[in-house]
């Protein structure tokens, strides 16, 4: 595989030598999406420009130690995730902020229907989930976060992310069967 | 390489605006981790709303200045680190690193002074040895007074003018100054302490009289320079010294349980002089 001089990689090679040019042009590249994933997490806009914010500054001071194996934007979205769940977890539980923007949207059916053909058995199985379920599934199995940091993620204690995920994991067996 | 699938326009633009099923929007960030094609479009959707949108370019701007701002941010030297380790809040900390008397070149230099003392306190014998202890004692007892000294005050502390426009109690200021050289110099001596020859209760002596010349000199602050008070009190406690050791033909005589007690209402009467003249710290430092 050729690198090109300015791929992700050889970026965070210039960031680890102290190139603020370099973090300028990866910030340009990542923190649009970052933004909008976190946001989809997160519905505290202040928090999430934070998160951001401490994530590319922990680029900058960490890029020594990305190990050069797979995606720069997967190792990012892994300091990023993990720092909304550290902001998360110095805040009271009271002001804790669930993710509300996709529960609010009410699918017609004719889109449950589209969505089930066009994505085929899993993708209407897990449509057809309950958000609470749903968001669960998004966090311990797409996100790869640990119970603990899924709790902490979504605002609900270990045990009932455990339960939550074995009745996800249930519907779905069903639905596929 | 998975795919020659990328995502549309239609969905890029509905995950933008956060309007995207969950499936659809899972989906897409698995392949947005994996594909640079589609960061880019997606970074290229004008973001919908107003300014307060996610990802407008003015939240990009906005967080980008914050970024640099925290990157060029000045480190927190050593002394500042030390101090918010102890949970010290970091107004204070900053304050109290900006004390001449707390930096390294300074505590190097007592410590080398404190270190002579020890080395000739080891290699003295007969009646040397107690000149020695002597010698010892006398400097680790003044050792605070001239931290203090140079802790405070115009053409010394770099932050006077800035502390002096603070609004805040300048005797306060000095009191915290007086008091992390105090602890910082205790700390150096003890440690010497360690390394004198005779590991007794007089290897610890020079404690109290260096609580009392420190008040003392912070107290005739309030009329003095600070230079000038410690001049003052050092010269006053070496003569001392030596006038008890000439006067009762035993070296240490200042250092005995009478010249401890001596000490020690030295300490209560210049505490109470200082808690009546404290304001005059408020009012600037005597020049």
């Amino acid at each position: 595989m050729t690198v090109r001089a300015d791929s992700d990689d050889a970026l965070l090679r210039e960031v680890a030598r102290g190139d603020r040019a370099a973090l300028e042009a990866l910030y340009k590249r990542h923190a649009p999406w970052l933004v909008l994933r976190l946001s989809r997490r997160c519905a505290d806009p202040g928090l999430v420009e934070e998160v951001v914010q401490d994530t590319f500054v922990a680029v900058w001071r960490g890029a020594g130690r990305y190990r050069g194996t797979g995606e720069v934007a997967a190792w990012i979205w892994g300091i990023g995730i993990r720092r909304l769940i550290d902001r998360l977890r110095r805040r009271p539980a009271a002001t804790l902020a669930r993710p509300s923007r996709s529960e609010a949207l009410v699918v017609s059916a004719e889109d449950e229907v589209l969505i089930g053909i066009e994505h085929g058995d899993l993708g209407a199985a897990l449509g057809r989930l309950s958000p609470e379920l749903r968001a669960v599934v998004q966090a311990t199995v797409l996100d790869g976060l640990t119970t603990k940091e899924a709790a902490t993620l979504l605002g609900i204690p270990q045990g009932t992310v455990k339960t939550r995920a074995a009745r996800a994991r249930r519907e779905l067996r069903e639905a596929l069967a | 390489m998975s795919a020659m699938w990328h995502a549309d326009a239609e969905m890029l633009t509905s995950y933008a605006d956060g309007e995207i099923a969950d499936v659809h929007a899972s989906s897409l960030e698995a392949h947005l981790l994996a594909c640079e094609r589609c960061r880019d479009r997606l970074a290229a959707v004008p973001a919908s709303a107003s300014a307060s949108a996610p990802a407008s370019q003015g939240s990009m701007d906005r967080i980008w200045a914050e970024v640099v701002d925290t990157i060029d941010a000045p480190n927190p030297g050593f002394v500042e680190r030390t101090l918010i380790a102890l949970r010290i809040p970091q107004h204070v900390a900053r304050l109290l690193a900006a004390t001449p008397s707390l930096r390294g070149s300074w505590l190097i230099a007592e410590a080398v002074a404190l270190g002579f003392a020890v080395l000739a306190a080891n290699t003295a014998t007969g009646r040397s040895a107690d000149l020695a202890l002597f010698l010892f004692l006398v400097v680790a007892a003044l050792l605070p007074v001239a931290g203090v000294a140079v802790a405070f005050g115009p053409g010394i502390d770099p932050a006077y003018e800035v502390g002096a426009a603070a609004p805040m109690r300048g005797d306060r200021l000095v009191l915290m100054r007086a008091t992390a050289v105090l602890a910082t110099s205790i700390v150096i001596s003890a440690v010497a302490a360690l390394a004198m020859p005779r590991l007794d209760a007089i290897a610890i002596a020079w404690l109290l009289p260096s609580l009392g010349l420190t008040l003392a000199t912070l107290t005739l602050g309030t009329w003095l320079r600070p230079l000038v008070a410690a001049a003052a009190v050092s010269l006053s406690w070496i003569m001392l010294a030596a006038a008890a050791a000439v006067s009762t033909q035993d070296r240490l005589a200042v250092f005995r349980p009478a010249g401890q007690l001596a000490c020690l209402v030295a300490i209560a009467a210049s505490a109470v002089v200082l808690a009546h003249r404290h304001i005059a710290y408020q009012e600037g430092i005597a020049t």
